[in-house]
């Protein structure tokens, strides 16, 4: 019998077997289970693709969405669209990163009680939007296409950003049958997920890149005859106009002079500063990663090199890239990036604090002065001070030929100048025509807006 | 009016809150406490050496006899060593039954086994007989009846009345607040079905309880444990399949059936030496009738559909497997080749395989080894586990397809979340939403899953109840594998403790395929977790086997399935 007895000591390995694979679960489980609780699907957090707990409200303690017991947006419709494409809807046709990747605070949850929430209702999600600027902004685009985005250069806030088409989560669209187009991108957040020809908006960037490595670049002066040749080539412009200095170039939005100021740089000098600039470069906050624009001229010609320093041939920028890129700029050469989400507040208790990214130094304070004072002469000289009352814009308009039978992309960018107000801006209307009649109308309205929203914050 | 009934309605949704709020600590609690006073016994009984018989040797020095079951040898490890060259290693058997007789039995030794002078091969004691060992004159002399009263009375004690009383109604109060928490919080609409399902077992475990005391027997924490895993089956089987409450409440009343019926037939070794070659004939019947008239249900042809209801008769064959592989002493010494027991498991892996039934040929597979071992010892074993290893490996490369699919998914679920991962992941996910203490009866999300009652009910146990009850669960049936095992040290026969360690591993195993297959440590092979999950045939085997654990328990007045002393155990008349 004690022999058998001893070899009952077999059993003993299949304890251990088990007991070692518990341990191993369980470290496994200390180790991971704050992110299996919030893995994308997680049934107690997700809720159609889409991030199903906590409280989302605007700068201002606006109420968009409510998600403590299904999705309740907010009352206003058209906040609800405005808003779509940062909350996210029903069924994850658009998804909400800069809320999944709080979700692990949104969900509430801790090691001891898991989501378990009695007396809780999760987290509550503070964004830096504001909600009238976001209808004003909505209101302003009407039916167009695109997008348009402000942010606080100072401290990065993204006071307003909304992406046309949208639709009402609590209404959605059956665009399985559209044959009109309409609905063309509805899902995208044009802000932060498209790329665009940037046209003459592309100039700001030609300019910075010559004032930082031509010295001698504001003594010289460009002719234009309505038309440059290079090679067998002709860059066409938009008039005549004759002999003038760079700041004149600049207001005259001049290709043939930007086409010279692009045979002085030179390939590698515009791509280096391109670079530097992070103009074409993807940018990441809030679990947002936003989609990188390109500027490439390893294969370009001469005379497609001078298309490319004017916002043509392939270059492509995505809207909140550019606007990040002016708003360095208006910050004096170093800025912050922008953000989306305030704070995080669960149980009266900050678990997430906002900040925008400090980036890197792009490029002299001297350029951006330059290239401030620059913009400001467009606006005062040629686009209209009365568009702004109240406000001092420095800006540059695009009109980017996209080919076909479409009308080319408005684009209006820039920045409010005021201390008290430092916000950068950026409007795209695809399909939209000359860009300064488009886009001004639009800006105006949202920039008063950001206006009345910051005074009323104090 | 209508005012006041939203305030009602209100005020319950308040009070609903309020009850999960306490009861989500309560409840761990309980169990935990429950679950302590049950093992603890278990784990540190006292073991006495009891002896039956001393050998009078020649020059008057007395060997105790600690055993029913002793190995004569040379060898150390033998259980009365005579350390004389003359004497085998493994010489003779001296075995004892259950009317006090005793046999001499010669384990094919070198010079043989002498009684009064002439060789035996196996032969009845006389008082007076002299046995020859190698040379070495002895004599047996029995305990007298006196003595073994005596023995009866200072052999370890099992816990007293009172204990298994107090446990049981320990037990009683969580079911009940079990039965509350999932009847306030998820509405009426099952009411009838939980009700009756947790009575079911409240009832069962009393009137067990009651039985035990009738027939003197007061020993009650291994049924405990069951009872207490059978109550956390039913509260994952209320939130996931809460029409199917009643069924698994009848097949535990057909387990408990089975667990009398087999702990009454190991009662006396004679009649379960019998029982074995039916237990043979059945195991193989089951299999071969599933073979035959089997249903295909996800990819394994184990089910047999009869009416309305379908069994797995390869869980039953478990059972009747554990009764074939049990031996006792004279034959393991004897007849040392295992030939006709590799033949019998050659077969029951040959029906698996042909049904495609993965989990449970691992689950064979593994009970195979602890029996060749635990009968062979190390030598024939690696050769006889390789054998089996061979024919283990054919079975996975018949059903491959199957099985390939979860390997190819293990320790990659995350990777796979909507495919092959989904169903650990959402395991994982609820498990971990869950926190250590649940959340709450009815408020999981597991029932979306497949098998969320059976082959990832932990998980559904995780979610709801928290992972504290998921390490008592694993614990419950680790204890019971380690009582198995200390019992072991104090076992009568051979027979019992190969029974009760074979018995332990089969459960141990289902729970380390069921318990670490969900949590991906190991692939998951859809194994039911003993006691715990839903399902009628697995109910049934888990009470089965669990005959066998009580069968080795030899503590005074401790098991149904050990007789007492011939005239009387601590009540003797």
């Amino acid at each position: 019998m004690n022999r058998v007895a001893a070899r009952a000591g077999i059993c003993l390995l299949l304890v251990a077997l088990l007991l070692f694979g518990m341990v191993f679960f369980l470290f496994e489980y200390a180790v991971n289970a704050d992110a299996w609780v919030v893995f994308p699907g997680s049934p107690h957090v997700y809720n159609g693709g889409n991030i199903g707990c906590g409280i989302v409200t605007d700068r201002d303690g606006v109420v968009l969405l409510n998600m403590s017991d299904g999705r309740i947006y907010a009352q206003a419709e058209d906040l609800r669209k405005s808003m779509v494409h940062w909350l996210g809807d029903r069924k994850g046709n658009v998804y909400a990163p800069a809320l999944s990747v709080y979700s692990e605070q949104l969900a509430g949850y801790d090691f001891l009680n898991g989501l378990y929430a009695y007396g809780r209702i999760g987290g509550t999600a503070k964004l830096t939007l504001s909600a009238t600027v976001q209808q004003e902004a909505l209101k302003a685009f009407g039916d167009y296409k695109g997008t348009i985005g402000v942010y606080n250069y100072k401290t990065g806030e993204l006071l307003c950003a909304v992406s046309t088409p949208n639709y009402d989560p609590d209404n959605p669209p059956d665009i399985s049958d559209d044959t009109t187009g309409k609905y063309d991108g509805l899902y995208v957040n044009r802000f932060t997920q498209s790329n665009y020809v940037p046209g003459s908006i592309f100039k700001i960037v030609t300019l910075a890149a010559a004032l930082e490595s031509i010295p001698d670049i504001q003594e010289q002066s460009f002719i234009c005859k309505g038309s440059y040749d290079i090679g067998k080539d002709t860059i066409t412009c938009t008039g005549k106009h004759g002999r003038q200095d760079i700041k004149q170039a600049f207001r005259n939005s001049c290709n043939c002079a930007f086409a010279q100021i692009a045979e002085q740089l030179g390939k590698d000098t515009l791509t280096l500063y391109v670079e530097q600039f992070g103009v074409v470069e993807s940018l990441s906050f809030d679990g947002i990663t936003t989609a990188a624009g390109k500027y490439d001229v390893s294969q370009a010609s001469q005379f497609s090199l001078a298309w490319s320093s004017i916002g043509q041939y392939t270059d492509l920028v995505n809207p909140c890239g550019f606007m990040t890129f002016v708003g360095t700029i208006a910050a004096g050469g170093k800025g912050v990036k922008p953000y989306l989400v305030e704070s995080i507040t669960s149980d009266n208790m900050t678990t997430h604090k906002g900040k925008g990214q400090s980036g890197d130094r792009i490029m002299s304070a001297a350029t951006a002065d330059i290239i401030r004072e620059f913009m400001a002469y467009n606006v005062s000289d040629k686009y209209g001070s009365d568009n702004f009352p109240g406000l001092t814009v420095c800006a540059k308009t695009g009109t980017a030929e996209v080919g076909g039978e479409k009308k080319p992309n408005a684009w209006m960018t820039g920045f409010v100048a005021d201390e008290e107000y430092p916000l950068a801006f950026v409007v795209v209307v695809e399909d939209g025509g000359y860009g300064r009649e488009i886009c001004m109308p639009i800006l105006s309205k949202v920039l008063e807006a950001c206006k009345q929203s910051m005074i009323k914050n104090g | 009016m209508s005012d006041l009934v939203s305030v009602l309605l209100n005020a319950q949704d308040a009070y609903v809150h309020v009850f999960t709020a306490i009861f989500r600590w309560i409840a761990p609690v309980l169990a935990s406490v429950l679950l302590f006073r049950c093992i603890k016994p278990l784990l540190t009984f006292r073991r006495v050496p009891e002896v039956w018989a001393q050998l009078c040797l020649s020059d008057d020095h007395k060997l105790p006899v600690t055993h029913w079951e002793n190995v004569i040898g040379r060898s150390k490890r033998s259980d009365i060593v005579i350390n004389i060259p003359t004497v085998s290693r493994s010489h003779a058997v001296l075995t004892r039954y259950d009317d006090g007789s005793w046999t001499i039995t010669d384990a094919d030794s070198k010079d043989g086994v002498f009684v009064n002078g002439k060789r035996i091969k196996i032969r009845a004691l006389q008082s007076e007989d002299v046995i020859s060992i190698g040379g070495v004159e002895m004599t047996l002399q029995p305990i007298s009846k006196q003595q073994e009263q005596r023995l009866a009375q200072v052999r370890t004690k099992t816990s007293s009345v009172f204990s298994s009383f107090a446990n049981v109604v320990l037990l009683s109060v969580f079911q009940c607040l079990c039965c509350l928490a999932f009847l306030i919080g998820s509405g009426s609409q099952y009411a009838q079905n939980i009700l009756l399902g947790f009575g079911g077992i409240m009832v069962c475990q009393w009137l067990l309880l009651l039985f035990y005391v009738c027939i003197r027997r007061i020993s009650f924490e291994v049924e405990t444990i069951a009872f207490f895993l059978c109550t956390m089956g039913m509260a994952i089987i209320a939130t996931i399949a809460p029409k199917e409450t009643v069924k698994q409440l009848l097949a535990m009343v057909l387990g408990l059936t089975l667990f009398l019926t087999v702990g009454w037939s190991l009662r006396d070794l004679e009649r379960a030496k019998k029982f074995r070659y039916i237990a043979a004939a059945a195991g193989v019947g089951f299999l071969f009738i599933t073979l035959l008239f089997g249903k295909e249900y996800y990819g394994a042809k184990n089910w047999l559909v009869i009416g309305s209801f379908s069994i797995q008769p390869s869980e039953l064959s478990k059972v009747c497997f554990v009764y074939v592989g049990a031996s006792a002493m004279d034959r393991i010494m004897t007849k040392r080749n295992l030939f006709l027991f590799i033949g019998y498991s050659i077969i029951i892996c040959g029906c698996l395989a042909l049904m495609n039934d993965f989990g449970t040929a691992i689950i064979f597979f593994c009970a195979f080894l602890v029996i060749a071992y635990m009968r062979s010892g190390s030598v024939g074993t690696i050769a006889l586990a390789c054998t089996s290893l061979g024919f283990a490996g054919v079975v996975a490369l018949k059903i491959a397809p199957h099985a390939l699919r979860r390997f190819n998914a293990w320790r990659h679920i995350w990777e796979k979340p909507l495919a092959a991962g989904y169903q650990q992941t959402r395991a994982l996910m609820c498990m971990a939403s869950g926190g250590l203490l649940g959340l709450g009866a009815g408020n999981g999300w597991m029932r979306y899953v497949f098998a969320a009652d059976s082959d990832v009910a932990i998980a559904t146990l995780g979610e709801e109840w928290g992972l504290v009850f998921v390490l008592l669960a694993v614990l419950a049936v680790a204890a019971l594998a380690l009582f198995s095992v200390r019992s072991a040290a104090m076992g009568r026969s051979s027979f019992y403790t190969i029974g009760a360690c074979t018995a332990a591993s089969i459960m141990l195993m289902q729970t380390i395929l069921n318990a670490l297959g969900t949590v991906d440590v190991l692939p998951l092979t859809g194994v039911t977790f003993p006691f715990l999950s839903n399902g009628g045939s697995s109910m049934i085997c888990s009470w089965g086997l669990l005959a066998f654990i009580k069968a080795a328990d030899t503590r005074q007045n401790a098991s149904f399935a050990v007789r007492l002393t011939r005239k009387g155990g601590i009540s003797s008349e």
